[in-house]
């Protein structure tokens, strides 16, 4: 099977899961014992209370009834459109849109998993390598010592240890929170934008640059594609130099009727920086540093462990010892040849362990009290509040799916053996 | 094959097999010294009752959180209660819960991935996607869920961490059987007429306890830490029972009057604990693994 | 290694020194400047907002205009002396908005809270009170009971202004009553409906332009204590439609409907994900009471942490001249000893009681529950547990208020004998028939220090006994507590209370609350509490209350164990702070000396 149909398979597989993922989430939820109702009043409740809360609610209604709603919910295209988000329900504790309370916690975790990540995979990789390349030193066993140690630390207690060290007795580091109190969170860039005087027409063509240059993209990648340019391509170039026209021509002229043009990525670090605003940006990094250390600690040593094993048998093939023969540089043998070659498998378990990171984030999270996904999954969970967990784990199971389906993609493309 | 040959032939490689892993190199001395660790905690816990200074739970001292000295070595928390007689008798709640949860998950997910894949079919690749499902759940969550709804207690507790880890199980062994039910020996058992269930216990099964194995000692390491941080959390047993996480969980808020004691020593042991896991783990996984042979 | 490792490590090392050094340094001078500026910055938008305000007048007169603008200059001028620090307060708290600051709705300590410097109600309670129940007007200058407490006429304040220049008068009060009873139902988790203000008030009725009467259901002597409370905040009905007023990203004037009647105008609010990040109020120009030097301090801004420890390090840290709610008993400890900070005791309002499944055995014998109530040792645990900052507690009603006794110290505290002729009698003893029975706690922390409680309240009991009695420990998460004792599974079970409004009329009827689900009934304890709560003869009242203390030790259905106490912490240069029984916070009354 081609690499085209593979993808396509793979997506259309995704579906499914997914789908099945939400029926066990709202199933579970609903049949174990735990009421969200009872939850709004936390002194007396007489009936009349909880029947209104019940029927606020919405859980009033038979149980398809329910399971239909939040299905149909689901697909609404309106909502996507007015909101941004997928219609995820509203939180039973809080009433607020789900998926925005989602969508404003998950920058949190993105930036604590991005940050862990790399911390661990950096760490990890470069680990392994000098283990595999002192095969049985005892810089190789301090190693595998560390990597074997690190999965057995419980992720709190090393983040409470930073803590204690960082925060209460060295004072250098905050223990909490995504940025200190005393500096409000970064908004991103924000430019403003004035209507230009000529009004749309004017913007119209101005965007005919923007045109020429998304035209000319395409005409240098049909050259790299050695299409003919005679007929064909002229007329594949004329027509998405129109298309780019008029697209850019009417988006820019939607930005500007907004007034601003606001860029936040949500992750501090990256606004901060965007904002222009050191301070900001120095508080932002002072926060992220504990948690994502002590995350990406954790997660490295499955990354020490598994680069060893790899590139120790990777080393051991004929065509290192033959680069080496050839007279290469060491360090050109080890990463050029030998990592390339063994890094398919890191490749696959950085996708997995992206799908671990839920689990670790939400002790990460709740330590650090560290505004994320994982915090806000485990809150609502102590509230029982139905429609949050199903939309949380629901849109985690989404980003887990995607990861893998990106790694499993990526791997079919480096490994043409996996295709078939 | 009688049954008492079986028995026979097991302990016969059990002795010979201990003394067989001195002599496989790095990874015979991780599986030794994982074994060593394991067997000193569950001692030391098995034995703590008898050999702590004092009572962990209702014997507390005026002196509430006093650093280590030497009357009290570890320390004292919160409630004057001795720490070092809390970590001695500490970690049997995190055995007991971590042996419960692996033997369930063992006694379903092991016959379930034998049967599923040996079946193969459409039952086999529905069981996969339903098992994919529950794998894609964040583990924690499911855990955090049950036992917020369950309540304490140990049961409750093993019953939340085996659900997690009831898939790891059942993709390990149908990935095993996957290849194993396609050599010859199995195919020729069939051909002279071998019922399935003889098929499955003898010759597949054997073939895929080595595989199993390692994910039950890294199960148990995972337990462990699941348990640990349940209690953390506040999900895990009552406060009149000593548990490594309790202190673990009380030393987070005394953090602020500089009292380390109180979370140091039992995170330790609860790293040494499943670190012992870990390392029995990983080193059957090398033993096992014929690349590394050199 | 190979060098090309070596030199990453050596890089990545300099890289982690320079930058941690550069940042070290670089952010305390930044910060530093960059607070000063933005302070300068949002007092010259305060102002511009108060000119603007008064441009947008069309109804006030010359006279008005003048006066405002007279205030302006004299605002202005002492901007431009003024020294920043003095005029902003800083206090830090682990407290957050729960939904809104509608009063309709809002039934949350901190909402409340915020309510209270930007709202007015009627009266007030005079801060510092020793019982709770000295009412002092505020928005009502006088007011008349009738003989059969059915009909309460209040006259209301002159020349009061919300701050887009609507004079108050009677209709806004019938308004926002009218309003609160018709959300009810579809508010019922609102603090009108918890409170009954669909059962107490029948309706509100407008005598004159600034007189208004109130209609009651059935004589309410502490209906008092009910216009006190934040639910009764008057509302501006062009802010205030008759829906709810939801928090509004980027408006905080949007977010509520009270229309800035109180000491302080909440200038800025912002949330994120349900979480409160920056909340800070201005001195409200057109407060009634502002000649009178109030709000002593002109700029609050609300810092919020996520935890007790976070918060105790900033305190420490000096980034917060004040932290109310919620420091732990350690920290608190620690602080007090620390001479940088001055840390303010006060009466507390919070309980915890244990209380009895009355509807299967073994509590359906009297004798057991109080042979168990003998054997609490409510001292001990309130020393070690809470390190003494919290009281036993003998009565239901806690001391402080009208009606407190101290009924349950006839039981005695640890009366071992008393516990073990009880439970002789009742039948138990320690070979053939032994007292078992499970006592549960909240585990995720909705109460203060539960598994400590639980366990040493075991301890205690079981020791009592003699071995005569095993306890099992089992806790839930606060839902699941929750879903237990409405199913009415749990035998004995710790839980806690904080009132609404402060009248032993709020706690006395624990002892037999429906909502418990205890399945105790007792007619004569209901009669007296209605009786109390139909006069408003202190002395009489008094009495009532005794006798239902007398009762409640008779038959322990509910027994109270301690009541909390309060405490705030500040730099030395804080005054004015007042930790009296209601648990408000009036931040309108603190100062920078």
């Amino acid at each position: 099977m081609g690499l085209r149909s593979y993808i396509v398979t793979r997506i259309l597989l995704t579906i499914p899961t997914l789908l099945l993922l939400l029926s066990m989430v709202f199933l579970v939820m609903r049949v174990l014992p735990g009421d969200p109702v009872a939850l709004h009043f936390e002194k007396k409740a007489e009936p009349w209370q909880l029947e209104n809360m019940r029927r606020k609610l919405g859980l009033d209604k038979p149980l398809w009834a329910q399971y239909a709603d939040y299905i149909f919910g689901l697909i609404d295209i309106n909502y996507v459109l007015a909101y941004g988000y997928p219609n995820l329900g509203k939180s039973m504790q809080t009433y607020e849109e789900v998926g925005g309370q989602i969508f404003s916690a998950f920058p949190a975790t993105l930036e604590l998993a991005i940050y862990s990540m790399i911390i661990a995979s950096v760490m990890g990789i470069l680990l392994g390598v000098v283990a595999s390349k002192s095969y049985n030193s005892i810089l190789d066993h301090l190693i595998r010592g560390f990597g074997t140690v690190t999965y057995a630390v419980p992720i709190f207690f090393l983040g409470i240890i930073f803590q204690l060290v960082f925060g209460v007795f060295l004072r250098w580091l905050p223990t909490g929170g995504r940025i200190s109190s005393s500096v409000e969170p970064p908004t991103g860039l924000t430019i403003i934008l004035s209507m230009p005087s000529g009004g749309f027409i004017y913007n119209f063509l101005l965007s005919s640059i923007a045109g020429l240059a998304i035209s000319a993209i395409c005409i240098a990648l049909l050259k790299v594609k050695r299409v003919k340019f005679r007929f064909k391509g002229f007329a594949i170039s004329l027509a998405v130099f129109i298309i780019a026209w008029v697209v850019y021509a009417y988006v820019s002229w939607y930005f500007v009727l907004k007034g601003t043009l606001q860029i936040a990525t949500g992750l501090y670090t990256i606004d901060s920086l965007l904002e222009a605003n050191p301070v900001k940006f120095v508080e932002s990094v002072k926060a992220l540093l504990l948690p994502s250390l002590t995350l990406g600690i954790i997660l490295s040593g499955i990354f020490v462990r598994l680069t060893r094993t790899n590139m120790l048998e990777t080393l051991r093939l004929d065509f290192v010892t033959a680069a080496k023969a050839r007279g290469l540089k060491e360090s050109t043998v080890t990463y050029g040849y030998a990592l390339r070659n063994a890094f398919l498998p890191i490749l696959t378990m950085l996708g997995l362990q992206f799908a671990m990171l839920l689990s670790g984030a939400i002790l990460t999270e709740t330590t650090f009290s560290w505004p994320g996904l994982g915090r806000y999954i485990y809150q609502r969970i102590s509230f029982r509040d139905y429609t949050a967990i199903q939309g949380a784990v629901v849109m985690f199971g989404l980003f887990v799916t995607l990861v893998s389906l990106v790694v499993d993609i990526l791997y079919a493309y480096f490994d043409p053996r996996i295709r078939l | 094959m009688n049954k008492v040959k079986i028995k026979r032939s097991i302990l016969a490689h059990l002795i010979p097999g201990f003394t067989s892993l001195t002599k496989k190199g790095p990874s015979g001395w991780m599986v030794i010294l994982g074994l060593v660790i394991v067997l000193a905690l569950v001692v030391m816990t098995a034995i703590g009752p008898w050999i702590a200074p004092h009572d962990p739970v209702w014997y507390m001292s005026p002196k509430i959180r006093a650093p280590p000295s030497p009357e009290f070595p570890m320390g004292t928390n919160h409630l004057g209660q001795d720490m070092l007689s809390r970590i001695l008798v500490g970690g049997s709640i995190m055995l007991q819960v971590a042996a419960l949860s692996v033997l369930v998950c063992f006694l379903i997910g092991v016959p379930l991935g034998l049967f599923s894949s040996y079946v193969g079919g459409l039952f086999d690749s529905t069981l996969s996607l339903v098992i994919d499902a529950v794998y894609a759940f964040p583990g924690l969550v499911i855990a955090i869920a049950i036992a917020a709804m369950l309540g304490s207690g140990v049961i409750n507790m093993a019953l939340s961490i085996s659900v997690v880890y009831i898939p790891s199980y059942f993709r390990i062994v149908r990935s095993q059987v996957l290849s194993i039910k396609e050599l010859t020996y199995v195919e020729a058992a069939k051909a002279t007429g071998a019922k399935w269930h003889t098929v499955l216990s003898r010759y597949i099964f054997p073939n895929v306890i080595p595989s199993i194995v390692v994910v039950a000692t890294i199960n148990f390491a995972d337990a462990i830490l699941t348990a640990a941080g349940l209690t953390f959390i506040g999900l895990g047993v009552t406060y009149d029972i000593p548990d490594w996480g309790w202190d673990l969980k009380n030393g987070w808020s005394y953090l602020a009057s500089r009292a380390w004691w109180i979370i140091t020593f039992p995170g330790l042991m609860i790293i040494l604990l499943a670190l012992g896991f870990t390392l029995i783990g990983e080193g059957l996984s090398e033993l096992q693994n014929p690349k590394l042979q050199r | 290694m190979e060098k090309i490792e070596l030199s990453i490590a050596v890089l990545v090392l300099i890289g982690i020194i320079v930058s941690s050094s550069t940042m070290y340094y670089t952010a305390t001078v930044i910060s530093n400047v960059s607070t000063v500026s933005s302070d300068v910055s949002k007092l010259a938008e305060a102002v511009a907002n108060l000119t603007l305000t008064i441009g947008n007048f069309s109804t006030v007169s010359l006279e008005a205009i003048a006066n405002l603008q007279a205030k302006l200059a004299a605002m202005e001028a002492a901007l431009a002396k003024m020294t920043l620090a003095k005029k902003t307060l800083v206090v830090g708290t682990t407290d957050s908005v729960e939904l809104t600051l509608d009063p309709a709705q809002a039934y949350d300590y901190f909402g409340w809270c915020i309510l209270q410097q930007i709202a007015g109600t009627l009266i007030s309670v005079k801060p510092g009170s020793a019982t709770g129940t000295d009412f002092v007007p505020e928005l009502a200058v006088s007011w008349n009971v009738s003989e059969d407490l059915t009909l309460w006429d209040f006259n209301l304040r002159q020349g009061v202004t919300f701050w887009d220049g609507t004079e108050f008068n009677a209709t806004h009060v019938q308004y926002s009553f009218d309003r609160a009873i018709a959300l009810i139902t579809k508010i019922p988790e609102g603090a009108p409906a918890g409170l009954g203000y669909g059962d107490i008030i029948n309706r509100t009725e407008v005598l004159s332009k600034y007189k208004v009467r109130f209609h009651l259901n059935f004589p309410f002597s502490p209906f008092k204590g009910i216009l006190a409370c934040r639910a009764s905040a008057i509302v501006e009905p062009t802010y205030a439609p008759i829906a709810q007023v939801n928090y509004t990203s980027g408006d905080p004037r949007a977010s509520t409907p009270v229309a800035f009647v109180g000491p302080y105008f909440l200038s800025e609010w912002k949330r994120i994900a349900g979480r409160d990040i920056e909340i800070k109020l201005d001195k409200n120009p057109f407060y009634w009471n502002v000649t009178s030097q109030y709000p002593k301090t002109e700029h609050i801004i609300f810092r919020f942490y996520s935890d007790a420890l976070t918060l105790r390090l900033a305190v420490e840290a000096g980034d917060v001249d004040m932290a109310f709610r919620h420091i732990t008993p350690t920290d608190v400890l620690d602080l007090e000893d620390n001479p940088n900070f001055k840390v303010w005791w006060g009466t507390g309002a919070f309980i915890q009681y244990l209380d009895f499944q009355e509807k299967r055995a073994p509590f359906n014998d009297t004798r057991v529950r109080v042979a168990i109530a003998a054997a609490l040792n409510r001292s001990s645990v309130c020393q070690t547990v809470f390190l003494g900052l919290a009281s036993p507690l003998y009565s239901i009603i806690p001391p402080g208020m009208l009606g407190h006794t101290e009924a349950f110290k006839k039981l005695g505290d640890a009366n071992y004998t008393l516990t073990r002729s009880l439970l002789k009698q009742a039948g138990y003893n320690n070979s053939t028939k032994k007292l078992k029975f499970d006592l549960w706690y909240e585990s995720s922390g909705h109460y203060p220090m539960s598994a400590e409680q639980a366990l040493l309240y075991k301890g205690a009991i079981e020791a009592a006994s003699g071995g005569i009695i095993e306890i099992t420990l089992k806790s839930a998460d606060w839902a699941s507590y929750k879903l237990n004792r409405d199913n009415e599974i749990m035998d004995a079970a710790i839980y806690g209370w904080y009132p609404d409004y402060l009248d032993p009329d709020d706690y006395a009827f624990l002892y037999w609350a429906t909502w418990l689900h205890l399945n105790y009934n007792n007619a004569t304890q209901l009669a007296l509490y209605d009786e109390a709560r139909a006069t408003t003869n202190l002395t009489r009242r008094t009495e009532l209350y005794a006798q239902i203390d007398n009762i409640a030790v008779e038959q322990c259905s509910v027994v109270p164990l301690y009541v909390s106490g309060a405490w705030a912490v500040t730099t030395p240069n804080v005054d004015g702070i007042y930790l009296d029984i209601t648990q408000d916070m009036r931040y309108w009354l603190i100062y920078l000396k």
